[in-house]
C-alpha cells in the first residue's frame, strides 16, 4: 500500500506541477480588458429553483421573462440586456439548498457583466444570498425577488433584521409581491368585516413563510375583535387530522385559519376538516395564497367554500383585464402551448420590468442601477405597462413594494373565482 | 495509542521510515497549495479561453463544497469503513455542528447578549461572535459526546437494526431543530428559519498582515483563501483518520469490522471501542458542520439536514473504497461534484456539441445515474475505487461455507490451493501482523509487518 498510494500521489502532484507550468505559460499572454466606459451589454440574471416541486413554475418564469426580453428587444435605455439563468437547487435535495444558493451569489457578483438578479423564489434562499450580493465592493448588487413573502428580509421582524443582510450598511433588495404580514392582515379584515366570525383557531405548517401569516393573521384578527382560541403547528408528515379538529371543535371556533403551503399535507387537513367540523360554509376556512395555483386541491369537494388571499391578482383575472399581461401570456401560449404554471411567472416579469426600468435610469453600473432603485424617488411601472395589471411602485427606503392590494378568491366548483379585493392598510 | 504496539522485528532504516511518513503530506500540501496557487494567481492572469473552461468545470465554491464534503466523508468512514457499523443517521453531527456555528459564531436571533472573542466581525455587532478554529473544536466535542450518546444504547444492535435506530437518530435532530423556536416557550435554533448570517472564517494573525482579509466570506477572492482551511482541516482529518488507524484502537475497529464475535474473543473491549468509533466519527462531523454553515453557506436551517444527505455521504464512502481514506476522498470529490456542479456542467457540454437543452435536466437524473453507477459498482468492482487492501483480499478468498455447502471436501482443498496462488504474500503478512499487534500469542509466528494504508 505505501508504495501505491504513494504513486498516486506523486501523480496527483505531478498533474498539479504541470498544471502550474501549462497556465505560467498562458499568463504571458493573458492581459486584462476592464475599464473604460461603462459596457452597453449587460446581463440581468434569474435564480430560481429548476429542479423539484417549484421546477415547472420556475422554468414558466424564465420562458415567460425571455419572451418579455425578446418582445422589447433586449434592450433598455441605451443598453442591451441577456438573461443568464442560474440554478439555485439540487437534484438530491428536489427543492433550494443553501450551498447552491452560497455559491450562485458567489457567482452573480464574479460575473463582471451581471448588473441585477432576479430571484430567489425562496426567502430562504434570498436571506443567504442578499449578503453576499450586498458586500460586492463595485456594488452592492441588486436583487429584486417576485416571490420572496418573508417580512424580515425588508422590515424589523425577528432579532436583527432586517439590518444583519445589509452588512455594507445600504440596502439592494427590492420586491414586487406584498409581504406576509399584510396578506395575514387582509385575511383577518376580510373574516370580521365580510365573514363576521367571531372566534379563531390558527393553524400552522411550522415553517417559516406559514408561521409568518399565521402569526400575522392571529395578531391582525385580535386587534379587529377576532377572538384566537388556539394557535398550533400541524404536523407535515401525520396521516391524519382527525385529533387536531376534534381539539378545534372542542374550542367551540367558528373559523380556522390555514397558515402554510399546500405541499405541507394541506389536502389531508382540509379533507379533515370537512369531516370533523362539516362543510365549509359552517366552521369557515381560510388560507393563504401557499394554497393557491394547485390543480389537486380545486380536485378536492371539501375545498369548496375555502377563502384564499393572493398578492395581487391572478393570472386568470388579469388576461380577463386584457392589457399587458394578457398579450404576454397569449404570446407565451402560442410559443409554448399552455399557459405559464401558478401566478409567479408573471410577478418574475414585474420585478424583471423593475430591474428594466432601473437600468435605464442608470449609468449601467451595479451601484447605479442598485441606486435607481433604493434612492431618490425609486422606481415606478405604470399601470398601463405593468404586466400585474397595476401600478408597481418600489419604496425607495424599504425596497418594498407599495401596492398593498390583497385577493380574496372562493373556491368554488373546483375553480379559485375572485370574491373581492381587500386593501390593507 | 499509535506508538505502544510499533513493530517489533525488522524495523526498516530510520531515515527511511521517517521519510515514508512523509511523503503523504508533503503530497497533499504540494496539491493543496497547488490549487490555492491557481485559483489566487494564476487563473485570474489567462485569457478566459484557458481560465474559462477551468472554472466552468471546478469553480472554487464547488472546490470548498468538495472539500467540505471530503471532511464528512472521512468522519463517516471511521464509523463505517473502520468500525463497520452502518451509520445512516450521519447527518445528525453535521447539523449539531452547522448549529454549534449558528449558536457561538452568528447575528442575534433571540439572544440579548453580545459577546466577542476573537471573532472575525466588528467588536459592535450585535450577538455571539467566537472565533471559527475555537468552534471547530467545541462543535467537534459537542458532537463526539453527542456520538456517545447516541453509540450507548445501540451497542447491543448489529447490522440492519443499528442502521435503522441511526436513521431515526438523523431525523429526530432535524425535527428537533425544526420546532427548535418553541421549546418550553424558548427559542433555541430559530425554528424553521433556521439561523443567519454566520461569520466569516476569522484569519487571526494572517489577516492582521493585511495579506489576506480579515474574515473569509463569501466573495470570490475570499472563497480562494478558503481552498487552504478547508485543505487544513481536510489534511487534519486524514492524518487523524491513517494514524488511528494504525494504532491498537484503529486494529481493534478493524477486528470488530470483520468478525465481531472473534474480536471479542482476542480481548478487544467491544463497548468501549464502538462507543470511541461513534465519538471520533462525530467529531468529524461537527468540524463538517462547523466548515459547511461557516465556510459554505453562511446559515443553518434544518431544510439542509435532510436524509439525502445521511445517504450522499454514505455512498461517498460506499463508492470510493470504504475504509481506504484515499478513496473515501476521492469518492467525496466526485460525488459532490457531480451534485453540486458536475452534472449541470456535463449538460453544458453536451448542449454545445449535439444542441440539446440538457443544462436544465440533467441534473434531474442525479439519482438514477448515481443509482447505476452502485449498481455497476456492486457487479464489477465492490469493494471501492480506491479498495482498502484488507477488504479487496477478503473478497478474493472464496467463502468457505460457500464451498462446503456444496459438500465436496475436495472441492475445499482445490479452493484453498487456488487462494494461495492468488495471494500476495505481502498482502497476507500484513493482515497477520496487524491481527498479531491486537492479539500479542500471534505475533510468534509473522516475521515481518508492512501494513500501513
Amino acid at each position: 500500500m505505501p508504495g501505491r498510494s504513494l504513486t498516486r500521489i506523486v501523480a496527483l502532484g505531478a498533474i498539479a506541477a504541470l498544471s502550474l507550468t501549462a497556465c505560467a505559460n498562458g499568463s504571458d499572454s493573458g492581459t486584462g480588458t476592464t475599464g473604460g466606459d461603462a459596457p452597453t451589454d449587460l446581463v440581468i440574471s434569474t435564480d430560481l429553483p429548476l429542479q423539484g416541486a417549484s421546477a415547472s413554475t420556475s422554468e414558466s418564469t424564465n420562458n415567460l421573462i425571455q419572451l418579455y426580453l425578446d418582445q422589447v428587444g433586449g434592450k433598455t435605455g441605451k443598453y442591451n440586456v441577456k438573461l443568464k439563468t442560474y440554478d439555485d437547487s439540487t437534484a438530491a435535495k428536489g427543492a433550494w439548498d443553501d450551498a447552491a444558493c452560497a455559491k450562485n451569489a458567489t457567482d452573480h457578483v464574479a460575473n463582471a457583466s451581471e448588473v441585477a438578479v432576479m430571484g430567489t423564489f425562496n426567502s430562504g434562499c434570498a436571506k443567504i444570498e442578499v449578503p453576499t450580493l450586498n458586500r460586492d465592493t463595485t456594488g452592492p448588487l441588486l436583487m429584486v425577488s417576485h416571490a420572496n413573502t418573508n417580512p424580515g428580509l425588508t422590515k424589523t421582524w425577528e432579532t436583527g433584521e432586517p439590518e444583519k443582510y445589509y452588512p455594507a450598511g445600504k440596502r439592494n433588495y427590492a420586491r414586487v409581491v406584498t409581504t406576509d404580514d399584510y396578506q395575514g392582515n387582509a385575511a383577518a379584515a376580510f373574516a370580521s368585516a365580510d365573514l363576521k366570525v367571531k372566534k379563531c383557531f390558527v393553524l400552522n405548517d411550522n415553517q417559516t413563510y406559514g408561521l409568518g401569516v399565521a402569526r400575522a393573521f392571529a395578531d391582525a384578527a385580535k386587534k379587529t375583535g377576532i377572538e384566537i382560541v388556539g394557535e398550533q403547528a400541524w404536523d407535515v408528515k401525520q396521516p391524519n387530522y382527525t385529533a387536531l379538529f376534534q381539539a378545534v371543535k372542542a374550542s367551540g371556533a367558528d373559523c380556522v385559519y390555514l397558515g402554510g403551503i399546500y405541499d405541507n399535507n394541506g389536502g389531508q387537513l382540509i379533507k379533515d376538516k370537512a369531516a370533523v367540523l362539516g362543510d365549509n360554509s359552517q366552521v369557515k376556512l381560510l388560507g393563504p395564497d401557499g394554497f393557491t395555483g394547485y390543480n389537486d386541491l380545486l380536485k378536492l369537494p371539501q375545498a369548496d367554500g375555502l377563502y384564499l388571499t393572493f398578492a395581487g391578482l391572478t393570472t386568470d383575472q388579469l388576461i380577463a383585464a386584457g392589457g399587458p399581461p394578457a398579450k404576454l401570456i397569449e404570446a407565451y401560449k402560442t410559443k409554448y402551448g399552455a399557459a405559464p404554471t401558478g401566478n409567479y411567472p408573471l410577478y418574475g416579469v414585474a420585478a424583471m420590468q423593475v430591474i428594466l426600468a432601473a437600468i435605464a435610469k442608470s449609468d449601467g453600473t451595479r451601484a447605479g442601477v442598485t441606486n435607481a432603485v433604493l434612492s431618490g424617488e425609486g422606481i415606478t411601472i405604470p399601470k398601463a405597462e405593468s404586466v400585474t395589471g397595476k401600478e408597481i411602485k418600489i419604496d425607495p427606503a424599504s425596497g418594498d413594494t407599495t401596492a398593498k392590494d390583497i385577493t380574496v378568491e372562493l373556491v368554488k366548483g373546483g375553480k379559485e373565482t375572485f370574491f373581492k379585493s381587500q386593501s390593507v392598510q | 495509542m499509535a506508538t505502544s504496539t510499533a513493530p517489533r522485528t525488522s524495523a526498516p532504516s530510520p531515515s527511511r521510515r521517517s521519510l515514508s511518513h512523509y511523503r503523504w503530506p508533503i503530497g497533499y500540501v504540494v496539491v493543496i497549495v497547488g490549487l490555492f496557487l491557481l485559483y489566487h494567481f494564476i487563473l485570474p492572469n489567462l485569457v478566459t479561453q484557458v481560465s474559462g473552461p477551468v472554472t466552468a468545470w471546478l469553480p472554487v465554491a464547488t472546490l470548498n463544497e468538495c472539500l467540505m464534503w471530503a471532511i464528512m466523508a472521512l468522519g463517516l468512514n471511521v464509523v463505517v469503513g473502520y468500525a463497520g457499523l452502518l451509520d445512516l443517521g450521519y447527518v445528525a453531527f453535521w447539523a449539531l455542528g452547522g448549529y454549534t456555528a449558528g449558536w457561538l459564531m452568528a447575528a442575534p436571533f433571540n439572544w440579548t447578549w453580545d459577546f466577542h472573542l476573537f471573532g472575525a466581525v466588528a467588536k459592535t455587532y450585535p450577538g455571539t461572535h467566537i472565533t471559527f478554529w475555537l468552534v471547530i473544536l467545541i462543535a467537534g466535542v459537542l458532537c463526539a459526546i453527542l456520538g456517545l450518546i447516541i453509540g450507548a444504547p445501540t451497542l447491543r444492535l448489529r447490522g440492519d437494526y443499528l442502521a435503522l435506530v441511526t436513521l431515526g437518530f438523523g431525523e429526530v435532530i432535524t425535527q428537533f431543530f425544526r420546532n427548535s423556536n418553541d421549546i418550553a416557550g424558548r427559542n433555541l435554533a430559530g425554528g424553521d428559519g433556521g439561523i443567519s448570517i454566520i461569520d466569516p472564517i476569522g484569519t487571526g494573525p494572517f489577516g492582521a498582515t493585511g495579506l489576506v482579509p480579515p474574515g473569509l466570506s463569501n466573495g470570490a477572492q475570499d472563497n480562494v483563501y478558503k481552498i487552504l482551511v478547508l485543505g487544513l482541516l481536510v489534511g487534519a482529518c486524514l492524518f487523524i483518520s491513517l494514524r488511528i488507524r494504525e494504532g491498537r484502537l484503529g486494529r481493534a475497529w478493524l477486528a470488530i469490522r470483520e468478525d465481531e464475535l472473534a474480536a471479542s474473543m482476542m480481548g478487544v473491549p467491544l463497548v468501549r471501542t464502538k462507543l470511541l468509533a461513534y465519538a471520533v466519527g462525530a467529531f468529524f462531523g461537527g468540524i463538517g458542520g462547523v466548515a459547511n454553515a461557516a465556510g459554505i453557506t453562511g446559515a443553518v436551517s434544518p431544510s439542509g439536514f435532510d436524509f439525502g444527505k445521511s445517504v450522499l455521504v454514505l455512498l461517498m464512502v460506499v463508492l470510493g473504497g470504504m475504509g481506504n481514506v484515499w478513496g473515501v476522498t476521492v469518492g467525496a470529490f466526485l460525488l459532490a461534484w457531480l451534485n453540486s456542479n458536475g452534472l449541470k456542467q456535463i449538460g453544458v457540454q453536451l448542449d454545445s456539441w449535439f444542441g440539446t437543452t440538457l443544462t436544465a435536466t440533467l441534473p434531474r437524473y442525479n439519482y438514477i445515474i448515481l443509482g447505476l453507477l452502485l449498481v455497476l459498482m456492486m457487479l464489477y468492482r465492490r469493494e471501492g475505487l480506491i479498495p482498502e487492501k484488507r477488504t479487496k483480499a477478503l473478497m478474493n478468498t472464496p467463502s468457505r461455507t460457500e464451498m462446503e455447502s456444496m459438500g465436496a471436501e475436495s472441492l475445499e482443498a482445490a479452493a484453498e490451493t487456488a487462494a494461495v496462488e492468488k495471494a500476495d504474500a505481502k498482502t497476507d503478512a500484513g493482515i497477520a501482523a496487524s491481527a498479531a499487534a491486537v492479539s500479542p500469542v500471534l505475533d510468534e509466528s509473522t516475521p515481518k509487518r508492512e501494513d500501513r494504508s
